[in-house]
């Protein structure tokens, strides 16, 4: 079986566009939640949001789709992250056009960014939009096919919160089984008033910047990103291109209740389970954990019962939503490649926002920046709406 | 206010059936007194229904719940929340 | 890997398998709706109400495979729109409501993932759950997936499905992106339409898979996709899963393509029916449940009882008669807007 290695990173978010502008700010603790200054909604006045700091526009600029008028946001930042993935990849268009190359991307809203034209359009109340052939979930997935000439593999995952969590796994999955030599993977979603009113209307948005792990919490914040990672197998990558290996992963699915984690967090002990069981990882070899911690009374409180089924002593572990919101489908991979950055230079970042840790549980959030410290296993976890749980292991290159 | 107690309490019914999608339901097959909520009552109503209750009172009689927690008392049964209505409307 | 059972919710009487005795609907309005059972008895009425049309054709076929074989550990599901009538009735919440207080409900039901997750939720599934949303290769991504979770040998019984649900609102979007005919159907066989656009469909189909098995319906043996191809691609692609599979062009007898009435992609079927495979039986599915993005499953439901020898099915079917062999290796041959290729193919 082929060894799945990442040679690409690309990313957008909050913290600012690429890997660059995160890293540094995750280094200084500088959330990119607050108040909204693109995104228009009854909401951005009550409520704060991992906004991207460009527009429509100037994405457009940055992406080189300045002629574009269907592109929704949501294709705009995959647009970006995709680009910077490839291109630190090195990938040729020869490799990217091969049958053995592949694209997995996934996304909850879509194009339905676009409201308004989406609810002239869908109630027909006018001539077609501009945006008429941008709302469909795989939109997006099919113009990065179209930009960079894909021809093998391609799907569009939407598993709410682990969807690209997801897309990584199927990626590392078709490597594995032979089927595939390199794979795009990853996701992306933008601030929407459909996802902001449906939470706000499920009660679990706070009204503060959200604080992963703090006993006070009140609900999740909402961001916007993208985040792509280029997997490559054994057989064809260059070994001077690698950065980390992706060792195990699991899925599991909670089946407990629409909107909430079970009591005994089984969906996300299994996911943790399966990806410790296929990585051959013991659990304290687990040396730091990027936990799903979207600052819910429940996710958190399940997420660390999780911990406790799993770690006899829990790894260091944060919740990168303080910095970045809850950034939906591109959560996974978003974290994911922060997890990476945690295993290439040996740090991990503090969660942000906690002034009581949890009561409860002896194992608190990292709050502290903590440099020089020996990264070798770090696990990634995303556990959606609906119970769909996983969990994914990385390994220092 | 002109209508009558039972006017409201039937309107009430009419409008929780159809929020709620309440299938096969007709309003006088709900009593008034029942428990709404929880595994003991006949319609088994849960924390998802009580938010689409809020909106039914908002939307439909004008009348504010604003948490969650005094929706709970609020919704215990029909009479309660009838109650609310009419102390609502009064203030 | 192998079909040991299935069920399905169509246009046509599949559910109660009508069609098996020759019972099909002559469709001759603009959408081909799906025939849906009477839900109550094996949904609870609890969840039942709250559950929009794709979700309930989903959990319907889902479901009572879940209950006839215990052992489905995983759930797999395709489903492009997913509850999209859920989801425009929240949004039109929004903008009539202007962001106001509103029903949690529709968001809940509308995300396509609801599917999967209440169909794991009923049948208490805890095991591998995914959707696929890519469009008119959704569903092909859940068989690459049972078959990779198959081949990685921790499972050995998998549920997987495909559901379109049509509502005004996805009717319209569609409608305006020029996807649909604009005019009602004839009597003669549609597919011979010289005007472009399909008649919209609708329908869940769900598989029981598994990894080997002495008794079994049919067998998936590969599968393959391409997007943006051009003829070169799709001669490549049919070579390619030719050859890895063992077999030459001659040893498929039957081609199931997915001809729409649409006349604009008339020509990639022609191709693949007339010169790649001119011995083979042509077989058509969509004018008996119309287009829609997952209907590869609805062919997969069909093609699963011809290779049973029903003959109602074969001869409603059959487009091109060539020869008179059995039902031995077939290739289902399907696009959505000649943008999404795949061939799946099955055998005895």
């Amino acid at each position: 079986m082929q060894r799945v290695y990442i040679t690409g990173l690309g990313v957008i978010s909050s913290l600012g566009a690429g890997k660059e502008a995160n890293l540094k700010r995750l280094c200084n603790g500088q959330s990119g939640i607050g108040r909204a200054s693109i995104f228009e909604s009854k909401y951005t006045e009550s409520l704060f949001f991992g906004e991207v700091n460009l527009s429509d526009d100037s994405l457009k600029e940055v992406t080189n789709n300045q002629d574009s008028v269907d592109l929704s946001r949501t294709a705009l930042l995959a647009f970006f992250a995709a680009e910077e993935a490839i291109e630190q990849a090195g990938l040729s268009k020869g490799d990217l056009s091969s049958y053995r190359t592949g694209i997995i991307s996934s996304s909850t809203v879509g194009g339905m960014c676009n409201t308004v034209s989406l609810y002239n359009d869908a109630n027909r109340k006018e001539k077609p939009s501009t945006f008429i052939d941008s709302y469909a979930d795989a939109e997006h997935t099919m113009r990065l096919i179209k930009r960079y000439g894909i021809k093998g593999y391609s799907s569009t995952i939407n598993t709410a919160c682990s969807s690209s969590a997801n897309a990584i796994m199927l990626g590392a999955r078709l490597i594995r089984s032979g089927r595939l030599d390199r794979v795009i993977v990853g996701g992306s979603d933008a601030l929407a008033k459909y996802t902001v009113n449906g939470f706000n209307a499920m009660m679990i948005l706070s009204d503060e910047p959200c604080t992963p792990f703090d006993a006070n919490r009140k609900g999740l914040t909402l961001g916007e990103g993208a985040g792509y990672m280029i997997l490559e197998s054994e057989r064809v990558v260059d070994n001077n291109r690698v950065l980390a290996e992706v060792i195990g992963y699991g899925n599991a699915s909670d089946a407990y209740h629409p909107s909430t984690t079970s009591p005994e967090s089984i969906g996300p002990t299994l996911a943790m389970q399966k990806a410790l069981a296929l990585g051959g990882v013991k659990a304290d070899e687990i040396d730091y954990i990027n936990a799903h911690g979207t600052g819910t009374v429940n996710n958190d409180e399940t997420e660390l019962i999780g911990f406790s089924n799993i770690f006899d002593q829990p790894p260091i572990f944060n919740s990168t939503k303080s910095y970045t919101g809850h950034t939906l489908s591109a959560a996974g991979v978003i974290e994911s490649i922060y997890c990476v950055f945690s295993l290439l230079f040996n740090e991990v970042y503090p969660s942000l926002g906690i002034k009581h840790p949890m009561k409860g549980f002896a194992s608190k959030a990292n709050e502290t920046y903590l440099s020089g410290i020996e990264i070798k296993h770090a696990m990634s976890n995303s556990f959606g709406f609906g119970g769909n749980c996983t969990s994914i292991i990385f390994k220092k290159a | 206010m002109d209508q009558s107690r039972e006017e409201l309490t039937l309107e009430l019914k009419k409008h929780i059936i159809e929020y709620l999608n309440l299938l096969e339901v007709k309003p006088e097959e709900i009593e008034n007194d029942e428990l709404l909520f929880g595994p003991e009552s006949k319609l088994e109503l849960d924390s998802i229904d009580s938010v689409e209750l809020i909106v039914l009172l908002e939307r439909e009689f004008g009348v504010r719940v604003t948490n969650p927690t005094e929706g709970r008392k609020i919704f215990a049964d029909v009479n309660s929340i009838v109650d609310h209505i009419v102390s609502s409307r009064e203030n | 890997m192998y079909i040991t059972d299935l069920k399905a919710i169509l246009p046509q009487d599949t559910y109660t398998e009508g069609v098996l005795t020759g019972q099909f609907k002559e469709h001759n309005e603009m959408v081909f709706s799906a025939i849906e059972p009477n839900y109550i008895g094996f949904i609870p009425k609890g969840l039942l109400r709250r559950m929009g049309k794709a979700v309930r054709m989903g959990v319907g076929s889902g479901l009572p495979l879940i209950n006839d074989h215990k052992d489905i550990e995983g759930v797999l599901v395709a489903t492009a729109n997913g509850g999209m009538e859920d989801c425009i009735k929240f949004l039109n919440q929004i903008v009539d409501y202007d962001e106001g207080i509103l029903t949690p409900t529709n968001f809940v039901q509308s995300t396509p993932n609801s599917i999967a997750a209440q169909i794991a939720l009923l049948g208490k599934k805890q095991g591998y759950n995914i959707t696929y949303t890519n469009g008119g290769l959704a569903f092909e991504n859940t068989l690459l997936d049972a078959m990779l979770l198959f081949e990685e040998g921790l499972h050995s019984k998998l549920l997987v499905g495909g559901i379109e649900e049509v509502s005004d609102y996805s009717y319209n979007i569609d409608f305006l992106l020029g996807k649909y005919k604009t005019e009602p159907i004839s009597k003669e066989w549609y597919l011979d339409s010289n005007s472009v656009g399909a008649y919209c469909g609708e329908g869940a189909a769900f598989f029981v898979l598994v990894p080997e098995s002495k008794e079994y319906l049919c067998r998936i043996k590969d599968l393959d996709q391409i997007t943006y191809p051009n003829e070169a691609d799709i001669d490549q692609l049919t070579a390619n899963l030719l050859s890895r599979n063992g077999l030459t062009l001659a040893d498929i007898d039957s081609v199931v393509l997915g001809y729409n009435g649409d006349v604009r992609h008339n020509k990639w079927y022609d191709h693949i029916g007339d010169s790649v495979f001119k011995k083979a039986n042509v077989f058509c599915f969509k004018h008996l449940v119309g287009e829609y993005r997952v209907c590869s499953s609805a062919a997969l439901w069909f093609l699963t009882h011809l290779f049973q020898g029903n003959k109602v099915l074969y001869s409603k079917m059959l487009k091109e008669d060539r020869h008179e062999r059995p039902l031995k290796n077939a290739l289902i041959y399907n696009h959505f807007d000649a943008d999404q290729h795949s061939f799946i193919l099955v055998q005895k």
